[in-house]
């Protein structure tokens, strides 16, 4: 009951490696912070806390390599700050402004490595911290396979990078899903999540992640950070 | 992965540089007696190209950019504006900036004299600058050369030793002593995402050379928009300094001019290595720049007996073999591809990669094309490089094509549309000396679009045949059979001509049979009467042959389906491969035609075969 299991597949995927941000590589499989996000984007409250516990690989792992043209302003709290004790006017900035040398200011063109036609079944269990909570817990486990059930989700859950939404379903026998691939892999240290004790100094935590015939097991992986 | 692989492999690879130095092309010494009195400049260089100069192994340079650049000289050893002050243009700004540095520079070499009294190299150094003695380097006679390459490194030797003076014992020792204070770090403890080890971040990282114009970071967040949780640089993504140290020199290794683990596929810097070591390593360059030498050849050829006599099935073939390709993006580097599989994968895919490529070919033809060579013949022609100018290709298919050929996936639609685009542009070429018809369908695009099919087939069209090497007379596919039709109409307007053509259907038709089928080939037919007529009249025994093949064709097609009113992408592939199958057909090896073919200049002396 709560380990809640969700497969959830898409056309593209981007979960960003950390050290090449700018013109992005993905990690060969989701991350389990990406995993999370999925989880708590069909229910979450915040007496609950979503842990990944298995990783499953439905599909080969497939990449496309893509340039996309993005910009590298960004938002200055000052300014917003200002218009909005003013009551008016504009955030907006021009794209395609060009400087004094006749260069585009703004534009960066950004070359992206990503995964193609990707397909997960992730185990989740759901932790349950509030006393509400643990009072209640059949209430939050129903109120999650309800939703998950229906299609219902507060945000559409997307893999690794918002643009690349997924489908997600959710999985009551496991034994009559697809088996994971048939592949067995060293994948290094990947990016477990954030750990956000100290708010103002988020720290990332890593783990070293095996993949086995397909599937990551999380419970019982190395974390450091 | 990609840091942790190249980290590994700095562990065992040899002819690295140790922690803190760099190998460094510095193609002038600035010799001095001990006394800084200044003897004269050495030349370092090896050739006429600017490329070779003997390496240097000075300590690691300083990363420095921006308009306070002159803040940070190297240890001993930078370009003229550094040492001697020389500015690199005549502008103030470059002026001002020049005399910056020198200043920096002597500075430095007086603290580095203040913590090592005792060496004779610093202090001859020392007196070199206190002397005044660096005005005079340029009036030496080597100095001409030395301005006018760019940014030229220079370093120091003191008379009468063999080696650079920072190699002396003295100044290693100083310099190993010193704290590497250039860095910020911070103290806040993190893991490194490469080692798993808990180390301090590093700010900035090392850049990489021969990827783009300039040396620019492989991992760098320069940008605000870059950032993210509040962590700003090398601070978003934390690895330690050793980590860094070690991918980078590994990584550069890797990339360094002459280096065997390295091939160029379009813009694209593809390097390779294994796990452990292997011989594999160093023959892989060859698969793909094989069939354009002969000692390339010969690699290669023992590499695919390797491959297919079994010798990577087993132990040898769980070895992993990595293969990044990089390529430059605006001042940044981006990642084409990875692949990290075991030996024994890639093998089989290197070998369904030459099994693909395969296609009937002249007499002249290598067996093995190179990846070169078979992406030149999908690009645009130039005037210096009329059979396909590579600097034109299209941009992105070098690094994809790579990706399919590792991966064993289809190969991009956008490569077919290339070849058939030239297939099309060219139909009516000719020889620009000579006035020759130039084939238009030459071995390597047959090559590219039997590739193109024969995957796409596999993955997405298992019923339908694949192309087979050579003229496959059973296919019944009407592409295909339209193609043989085509070439054996043009084979016969050729026969039944008294002289030379200067213009056959294929100059004319090429274009519409392959992509409108239907709107063609009636005109195609009623030519094709006449010149049947004519040759019944000239030559009636190669006339009955013609006949015999025409029937054996018709016979194949099936008069409902036999014309359609277009092809798609695919089936004009098929269209022209046909056509390439037949022609072959009627120039067998072994004939006495004058088929004089080299890989440069490809002419087709189109002199019949008189029975």
């Amino acid at each position: 009951m709560a380990v809640q299991i969700l497969e959830i597949s898409g056309d593209f995927a981007c979960f960003t490696r950390p050290e090449m941000k700018v013109e992005r590589v993905s990690y060969d499989v989701i991350t389990p912070s990406a995993a999370r996000a999925a989880f708590e984007a069909i229910f979450w409250k915040p007496g609950i806390r979503w842990h990944i516990t298995r990783i499953e690989v439905l599909k080969p792992i497939r990449w496309i390599s893509v340039r996309r043209n993005e910009v590298d302003a960004v938002v200055s709290v000052d300014l917003a700050t200002e218009v909005m004790n003013r009551g008016r006017g504009s955030l907006g900035f021009f794209v395609d402004e060009v400087d004094d040398d006749g260069k585009l200011k703004h534009r960066q063109q950004r070359a992206g490595l990503l995964l193609r036609d990707v397909s997960y079944r992730l185990h989740g269990r759901m932790e349950l911290h509030s006393d509400e909570a643990r009072a209640n817990p059949v209430k939050y486990y129903a109120m999650f396979e309800r939703r998950a059930d229906r299609g219902q989700c507060v945000n559409q859950p997307y893999l690794g990078c918002r643009e690349f939404a997924a489908r997600f379903r959710r999985v009551t026998d496991l034994k009559s899903e697809a088996p994971a691939i048939e592949e067995t892999r060293d994948l290094g240290w990947m990016l477990y999540d954030m750990d956000f004790s100290t708010v103002a100094n988020p720290v990332p935590k890593f783990f070293r992640a095996r993949m086995d015939k397909g599937a990551i097991d999380l419970a019982a992986a190395e974390v450091r950070g | 992965m990609i840091l942790q692989a190249l980290a590994e492999y700095y562990e065992r690879a040899d002819g690295l540089a140790p922690a803190g130095w760099e190998y460094k092309r510095i193609p002038f010494y600035v010799e001095i007696a001990q006394d800084g009195t200044f003897l004269q400049l050495i030349d370092r260089r090896s050739g006429a190209n600017p490329a070779d100069v003997h390496l240097t192994l000075v300590p690691k340079a300083e990363i420095r950019s921006g308009t306070r650049a002159f803040e940070h000289p190297n240890t001993l050893w930078d370009h003229y504006g550094f040492v001697l002050g020389v500015s690199k243009s005549g502008a103030d700004r470059d002026k001002s900036a020049a005399k910056e540095q020198l200043r920096y520079f002597t500075s430095r070499v007086n603290r580095l004299c203040e913590a090592a009294a005792e060496s004779i190299e610093l202090r001859a150094i020392q007196a070199f600058y206190e002397r005044g003695e660096y005005k005079r380097v340029t009036s030496d006679p080597l100095w001409r050369d030395c301005a006018r390459i760019a940014g030229c490194n220079l370093t120091f030797r003191i008379a009468g030793q063999l080696d650079v003076a920072v190699h002396a014992a003295s100044v290693r020792r100083l310099l190993s002593a010193a704290t590497d204070n250039h860095e910020d770090k911070q103290d806040v403890k993190s893991v490194c995402l490469v080692t798993g080890e808990a180390a301090p971040a590093t700010k900035l990282h090392y850049p990489i050379a021969n990827v783009g114009e300039k040396p620019a970071p492989l991992c760098a967040t320069n940008k605000a928009s870059y950032w993210s949780f509040g962590k700003e640089k090398g601070f978003g993504f934390p690895v330690s300094a050793e980590a860094n140290f070690r991918y980078t020199t590994a990584l550069n290794h890797l990339l360094r001019s002459g280096s065997r683990q390295r091939m160029q596929v379009g813009d694209a810097s593809t390097v390779f290595w294994t796990q452990k070591s292997d011989e594999f390593e160093e023959g892989f360059g060859s698969i793909f720049g094989g069939g354009d030498t002969p000692d390339h050849t010969d690699e290669l050829h023992a590499v695919l007996e390797a491959i297919y006599s079994g010798k990577f099935d087993g132990g040898r073939g769980e070895n992993r073999f990595f293969v990044l390709g990089l390529a430059p993006n605006a001042a940044r580097i981006s990642v084409r591809f990875w692949h990290a599989e075991p030996l024994r994968d890639i093998a089989r895919r290197i070998r369904q990669w030459f099994e693909d490529i395969a296609i009937d070919r002249g007499r002249n033809e290598p067996q093995y094309l190179s990846l070169k060579r078979l992406l030149t013949s999908v690009c645009l022609t130039t005037k210096d490089r009329p059979y396909g100018d590579i600097d034109r290709m299209p941009p992105a298919i070098g690094g994809d094509v790579a990706r399919a050929i590792f991966s064993g996936v289809v190969l991009p639609a956008a490569l077919l549309n290339a070849a058939l685009h030239r297939c099309r542009a060219e139909q009516a070429k000719k020889e620009a000396k000579t006035g020759r018809p130039v084939r238009h369908v030459p071995y390597a695009r047959a090559a590219v679009i039997k590739a193109c099919l024969n995957r796409h087939y596999r993955f997405h069209a298992h019923n339908r045949k694949e192309i087979a090497v050579s003229l496959d007379k059973s296919n019944t596919d009407v592409p295909y059979v339209l193609g043989r039709l085509f070439a054996t109409f043009e084979r016969m307007q050729e026969s039944a001509a008294e002289r030379e053509l200067n213009r056959t259907i294929r100059d004319s038709f090429f274009g519409g049979a392959m992509a409108t089928p239907r709107s063609v080939f009636s005109r195609l037919v009623a030519l094709n009467q006449t010149h049947l007529r004519n040759l019944k009249r000239s030559r009636p025994g190669a006339a009955t042959n013609f006949d015999k093949l025409l029937r054996e064709i018709n016979d194949k097609l099936n008069p409902k389906t036999a014309f359609p009113a277009s092809f798609n992408l695919m089936d004009q592939g098929v269209f022209a491969i046909g056509y390439y199958h037949q022609r072959h057909d009627f120039f067998p090896k072994d004939s006495k035609v004058a088929f004089s073919q080299s890989t440069s200049a490809l002419t087709s002396n189109i002199e019949g075969n008189r029975p």
